[in-house]
């Protein structure tokens, strides 16, 4: 595929994932916040969420295993992960966030469980996605060109 | 490039438990031209103080490990510290706003930051 190819593909994929609501434009401020003292930042910030996210996700299987379930430890771990995937745009993990909160105030122990199982498919479809996006990028940098 | 006092020279102290959040806020801050300094819990926060380093504007989230950030909050004010602060939240509960307000935080800000807003605390700041 040659350059402008790659570009163009980048720039369709991009919308793609603004459209079908994996990001929003919190993800653009983000982006604006990377310049040539910082030219990795986005590539950084994206890096350390999938870092903290996978923490708070095994935290909270955890947590929703035990016989005596801690709310408050698992409100914690899921205002958290709101906060951060909010902060990079990520807006469906966002979503799922809330209504997970919603069941934690309500101690309801399914909705919560079946809330884990629907942030968890977010998270990875929107892992995915930007692994995807970055893997693009590297190769438009690699053939010369920019985004 | 955000607009904003770009030629401002605040300090300003991040305390956030979520790295990914704390990252961003900093990044922010500093296209202000803001120098900035991060923790990731309550304690570390606390000992900064306690040390004696000043800052113009400290952000605080609502939830940290170790101390959390209300509690977080009453002792960095029960030791003089007059500094503007801005407490962080990732979500708007009125009586999370209300016990954040009686800890010693002088006004909210969600997550994620909205960069005008931010721009007119730091013009204020400025300008004080």
């Amino acid at each position: 595929m040659d350059l402008v190819q790659l570009q163009r593909q980048f720039v369709d994929y991009t919308t793609s994932l603004f459209n079908e609501g994996f990001l929003d434009d919190q993800f653009n401020q983000l982006q604006q916040l990377q310049d040539e003292s910082n030219p990795d930042f986005v590539v950084e910030v994206v890096s350390l969420f999938f870092e903290d996210s996978e923490r708070h996700l095994n935290e909270l299987t955890q947590s929703l295993e035990q016989q005596n379930i801690d709310f408050k430890r698992i409100d914690a771990h899921v205002h958290q992960l709101k906060g951060s995937s909010s902060s990079i745009g990520a807006q469906r993990v966002q979503k799922e966030c809330i209504n997970f909160r919603g069941y934690c105030e309500e101690k309801n122990i399914e909705g919560c469980r079946k809330c884990l199982q629907q942030v968890k498919h977010e998270y990875v479809l929107v892992k995915n996605k930007l692994e995807t996006l970055f893997k693009l990028e590297q190769q438009i940098i690699a053939a010369g060109g920019s985004i | 490039m955000v607009a904003g006092p770009r030629n401002c020279s605040l300090t300003a102290l991040v305390v956030d438990g979520d790295t990914t959040s704390n990252m961003i806020e900093q990044g922010l801050l500093r296209s202000f031209g803001v120098i900035t300094c991060g923790v990731d819990n309550g304690r570390a926060a606390i000992d900064l103080f306690a040390s004696g380093a000043k800052f113009d504007l400290i952000l605080i989230d609502l939830i940290l490990p170790v101390i959390n950030g209300l509690e977080t909050t009453r002792q960095i004010r029960a030791m003089g510290v007059k500094t503007k602060m801005l407490g962080v939240t990732a979500c708007s509960r009125e009586r999370e706003e209300k016990a954040f307000l009686a800890a010693g935080v002088d006004e909210f800000i969600e997550k994620p930051l909205d960069s005008n807003r931010l721009a007119s605390i730091l013009m204020e700041l400025n300008a004080n």
